[in-house]
């Protein structure tokens, strides 16, 4: 089973890599922007999840990326935006909660992220012609957005393309198309997208899935004027953090009979129970060569909080450490796990 | 390289903006797809679900047509909810399942917003045992609400017809919408391809078959709890 | 004495027939005719080639109570066996949304989902428009059960067969005593539940809900003192019920409030031989999930052992604030009787007939374990004010208390092990919250269909074009 995620994973660590990408960086969410911080969870986060995390205040490293993996910034480009954050547990241990503004991730197992990632390759893209745009308007469907100033190849036609065949695929592929660009990445949601399995301070298991909520509200940029800044993200954090810690409220949702555990493609609807579990404070920058070496890993648990079967959170275990070996980052924490 | 944007280029993209543009559409371009392509009407009210925490703090929004929508009608609609209100907690307090009630006069409609716990049938059907008097009193200010008095003994019709007046709740995640329809046309959902880029236009052709609806399931400050279970915590009983 | 004329009802409503064996016969009407003239048949006392059906009460009262007959025949019809016998699309239009709509399109609120759901439903309830009628018939040798079937079967097309028996001393796989509740009617002499009136049961008839009345499909001769049948194949699986009872006895046993479980010097038998405590948890922990003991015993009278079913009254108790018997169990979730519910207008206002027998061993390939189950019969006047309603608030969901709103019923609920619960109640007052159970009872198929009355069938059979 490890040797067959790993040969999976190793395929699609190379089918992300875009051609317009950096060898040497992420082949996905290849800027970044580090910052420390800490976790403060709240009073009823042990009764839920009696992960060390969940009892007492943790220090944290957070790194907020872009999810394109061109080689070059685009700040104001409409992407993914990913929130992956380390907490420091005590003895030197770690666990990590790696999020994503998308609620929903493209397909339910590896190997059909595999497919994707093949299909949604970025492919040259134009903007569509006067003639087009105006079938489509009377097709009574939005135009193909004109591609930005510099956007030579996109993922959107083929993502779409896919989601077209694939239902599992809409929502994530609807969303992502949508989703615009982030005032500020202290001003957006994360999700974690995985059902995680968390075992309360009484021992009671549940399925669960974790989302940041900003404290200061999202906000996105309007998709009706032109982005003008390709880098503005990094500093606006600085800025932000010279006045005081940026602030997100960890939020977990609760399964319930008939709830997908193990598909990640499938939002659980915003009614389920939502446990509030902590605070995250913001609050350093961290130079940009620390930030670049850290290597996350979703499967990067504690005891307390345990992944579910879902088959892309298993791959993902070895996509990232792959993916670490390769731009050689600080070895993955499953380095060498055989 | 890519194409730089011509005046033709210009001229299509600042096309909705125009007005003759969108008389065109309205008229022409609409009409053509609600004909080429018409759907369904979506039933109205929560769809049921598995999941317990879809099934409290349920919502209706009950829009009924008045039989007379001058000041005279609407104020004997008023009349007919402010005469009963001994009738309307007795039914609250015994039903149980109810969160919170509200009548409200919206042009020519009376409309009743509600949120409950449970079966949408069953709650109707409880309310009609304890204050059908009320639902009475409505109904015959109601387009359409005589031949449903008395309601104890039309049930299920008024089960129906309400089930037809509440609004559409259309889907939490907007793709879900080609599932309904499909379901509605009595496919499998998931059974046939959707092109994305059309879930705009079946969303306009959609709020041509359900005018009014409801945008989402609403938003929840602590969901998953019953009205029942709340009273409980507070020690208020039940 | 009762308006009811019995000669004129179908005999599986009000009373069971007490046999050992049942055949449903599920039928296509293919030839509209033939059909027609064999109901007219059925309905008038049968011929000699086609079977009588078997009626509440003959009109001359000929039949001694102890005197049977060799078999008893029975029809329900399905919305789509109503439209192929050509019922006036107007007449049609007045049948109940839930009965038109059919048991597959209730899925979601029936707890039908996953294995459970209608796309898994085993043949022939996976083509639910071929399935017209519901021929039940009760009879105590196979060669009875067989000379119907012939009879059946030259005038309709067959979709399928279930067979089913009575376990001995009225049990069900799951090792309960069962039936031992039902609903009695104005003719019944009862204990200490209200009667039940007649509209429980019978469509025209007033209801157990002050001046409530269901709807009776027109012509009033088509609806009028019919009702209607919710049948369902419930699989029991009885290795993962057995299985999942010894690990929660390991869990109460070592439990440090175990003595306020059962007191630690109880002592009884499971009717053969004595129990150790490991044993006797297991049978407590059944006890509780049912409500009953598994000798049928409530286990409200007796919390502390199992006593013999026969010193005991099996059906007079009720539910107090102190009762010992889970507020999530599966009599008190399906009958709360006079207990405090969240919806007080609602007590005994969902009463069920139940009807079931069981079936199986049923080997399949690939499938570790052989099939058994429950064939069962659930009637009542209005599906969605007595089926519908207990399974999707009361089953389902508990909706009746807080304290259980959001479990689903521990022994036939939706359950999945990653969010199933069930409270456990203790001697002082407390619970102990058990885990992670699955789904004990999965649907393998079902539908609702129409009980007429007599003349209701008369009707049907003397229907043109």
């Amino acid at each position: 089973m490890g040797e067959q995620h790993r040969n999976l994973a190793r395929k699609l660590v190379t089918a992300l890599q875009r051609k317009d990408g950096d060898r040497k960086r992420r082949p996905v969410h290849t800027f970044g922007t580090g910052a420390s911080g800490h976790f403060i969870p709240s009073p009823v986060a042990a009764g839920f999840c009696d992960a060390e995390h969940f009892r007492s205040p943790t220090p944290a490293t957070i790194r907020f990326s872009n999810g394109s993996g061109s080689a070059v910034r685009r700040d104001g480009w409409s992407d993914v935006r990913g929130m992956a954050t380390r907490f420091h547990l005590s003895d030197n241990k770690a666990t990590d909660l790696i999020g994503m503004t998308l609620p929903v991730f493209f397909t339910p197992d590896g190997e059909s992220f595999l497919k994707f990632a093949i299909e949604a390759r970025p492919r040259p893209c134009q903007r569509a012609t006067p003639w087009q745009k105006f079938r489509d308007m009377l097709r009574l469907t939005p135009p193909v957005p004109d591609p930005y100033d510099g956007e030579t190849i996109s993922p959107d036609a083929g993502a779409i393309a896919f989601a077209h065949q694939h239902d599992y695929a809409r929502a994530g592929v609807f969303q992502a198309a949508t989703i615009g660009a982030p005032q500020s990445y202290a001003r957006a949601a994360y999700h974690a997208v995985h059902s995680f399995v968390a075992t309360g301070a009484d021992g009671t298991q549940r399925w669960v899935r974790f989302s940041w909520q900003p404290v200061s509200g999202v906000l996105t940029t309007d998709p009706e004027k032109d982005p003008v800044i390709d880098d503005y993200l990094q500093a606006e954090l600085a800025r932000r953090l010279r006045n005081g810690p940026a602030l997100f409220s960890l939020m977990m949702q609760v399964g319930e009979v008939g709830d997908d555990f193990n598909d990640p493609t499938r939002a659980w609807p915003p009614h389920r129970v939502r446990i509030m579990m902590g605070t995250l404070y913001v609050e350093k920058m961290l130079d940009d060569v620390t930030t670049e070496k850290l290597s996350f890993n979703p499967h990067l648990l504690t005891r307390g909080i345990a992944p579910s079967d879902d088959p892309v959170l298993w791959v993902r275990k070895s996509a990232y450490e792959v993916s670490s070996g390769r731009r050689r980052g600080t070895p993955c924490p499953f380095h060498g796990e055989r | 390289m890519q194409r730089k944007a011509g005046w033709l280029d210009k001229f299509v993209d600042d096309l909705p903006s125009q007005g003759w543009f969108q008389f065109l559409s309205r008229h022409l371009v609409v009409p053509y797809w609600i004909w080429r392509d018409p759907k369904p009407v979506l039933p109205g009210g929560p769809r049921p679900s598995v999941q317990p925490s879809e099934s409290v703090q349920r919502m209706m929004n009950l829009i009924m047509p008045l039989k007379d929508p001058s000041p005279i009608g609407r104020a004997r609609a008023a009349l007919a909810i402010s005469q009963n209100v001994d009738e309307i907690f007795a039914g609250l307090d015994n039903v149980g399942t109810v969160h919170n009630a509200r009548f409200l006069l919206l042009d020519g409609n009376i409309c009743m917003l509600s949120v409950y716990d449970g079966d949408f049938s069953n709650y109707i059907r409880d309310f009609i045992a304890t204050i059908g008097s009320v639902f009475d009193a409505v109904m015959k200010e109601v387009e359409g609400g005589d031949a449903m008095v008395p309601t104890t003994e039309h049930i299920e019709e008024f089960i129906d017809w309400v089930c037809a007046h509440d609004l559409f709740q259309a889907p939490d995640i907007a793709t879900d919408l080609f599932n309904l329809q499909d379901a509605a046309k009595g496919i499998a959902p998931g059974s046939l391809p959707h092109d994305l880029r059309l879930l705009p236009r079946e969303l306009i052709l959609q709020l041509h078959s359900n005018p009014n609806i409801s945008l989402g399931g609403g938003y929840r400050a602590y969901p998953g709890y019953s009205a029942a279970q709340v009273r409980q915590k507070f020690g208020v009983g039940w | 004495m009762s308006r009811i004329d019995h000669s004129q009802l179908q005999g599986n409503i009000l009373r069971g027939y007490r046999f050992g064996l049942v055949r449903h016969m599920l039928l296509e009407v293919t030839d509209r005719a033939t059909v027609r003239a064999f109901l007219g048949v059925a309905a008038q006392g049968g011929g000699a080639e086609v079977p009588a059906i078997t009626v509440d009460q003959p009109p001359d009262k000929t039949w001694p109570r102890d005197q049977k007959p060799a078999s008893c025949f029975n029809i329900g019809l399905t919305f789509a066996g109503l439209r192929a016998l050509g019922v006036a699309p107007g007449d049609l239009a007045t049948f109940p949304t839930e009965f038109r709509e059919g048991m597959a399109a209730r899925a979601t609120k029936l707890g039908d989902f996953g294995e459970s759901a209608p796309r898994a439903w085993s043949q022939p309830f996976n083509r639910p428009e071929q399935i017209h009628l519901v021929a039940s018939i009760h009879a105590d040798s196979t060669a009875e059960l067989d000379k119907v079937d012939t009879q059946v079967s030259r005038a309709f097309a067959v979709r399928g067969r279930l067979d089913g028996y009575a376990l001995a001393q009225d049990k069900v796989y799951f090792g309960y005593t069962d039936s031992i509740s039902q609903p009695k009617f104005s003719h019944v002499k009862d204990e200490v539940e209200p009667i039940d009136p007649y509209g429980t049961v019978l469509l025209g008839e007033p209801t157990r809900q002050e001046g409530l009345k269901f709807g009776v499909p027109t012509p009033q001769v088509l609806g009028h003192h019919g009702t209607f049948n919710a049948f369902r194949v419930l699989r029991q699986h009885v290795t993962a019920f057995e299985q999942y009872l010894d690990r929660a006895a390991t869990e109460l046993l070592n439990h440090p409030d175990s003595a306020l479980v059962l007191p630690l010097d109880a002592q009884f038998s499971d009717g053969e031989k004595p129990l150790d405590r490991h044993g006797m948890l297991r049978e407590v922990v059944a006890a509780q999930m049912c409500g009953r003991w598994r000798n049928g015993v409530p286990y409200g009278s007796s919390p502390d052992t199992m006593p013999d079913p026969a010193s005991v009254p099996l059906t007079e108790y009720d539910y107090g604030r102190g009762s010992r018997c889970p507020v999530g169990s599966h009599m008190r979730r399906t009958n709360p009787r006079g207990g405090a519910i969240v919806q007080r207008i609602a007590n005994y206002t969902r009463r069920l007939v139940r009807r079931g027998m069981s079936y199986g061993p049923i080997h399949t390939e690939g499938d570790s374990e052989p099939e058994v189950g429950l064939l069962g019969n659930f009637i009542g006047a209005s599906l969605g004010a007595q089926f519908e309603a207990v399974m999707c608030d009361w089953l389902n969901l508990g909706l009746q208390d807080p304290d259980i709103t959001g479990a689903n019923d521990p022994l036939i609920g939706a359950n999945s092990s990653e969010t199933s619960w069930f409270d456990v109640t203790l001697r002082n007052g407390g619970t102990i919250r058990l885990r992670g159970f699955p789904r004990f009872v999965s649907t393998r198929g079902g539908v609702y269909t129409f009980l007429p009355s007599m003349p209701a069938i008369r009707y049907l059979a003397r229907l043109k074009g």
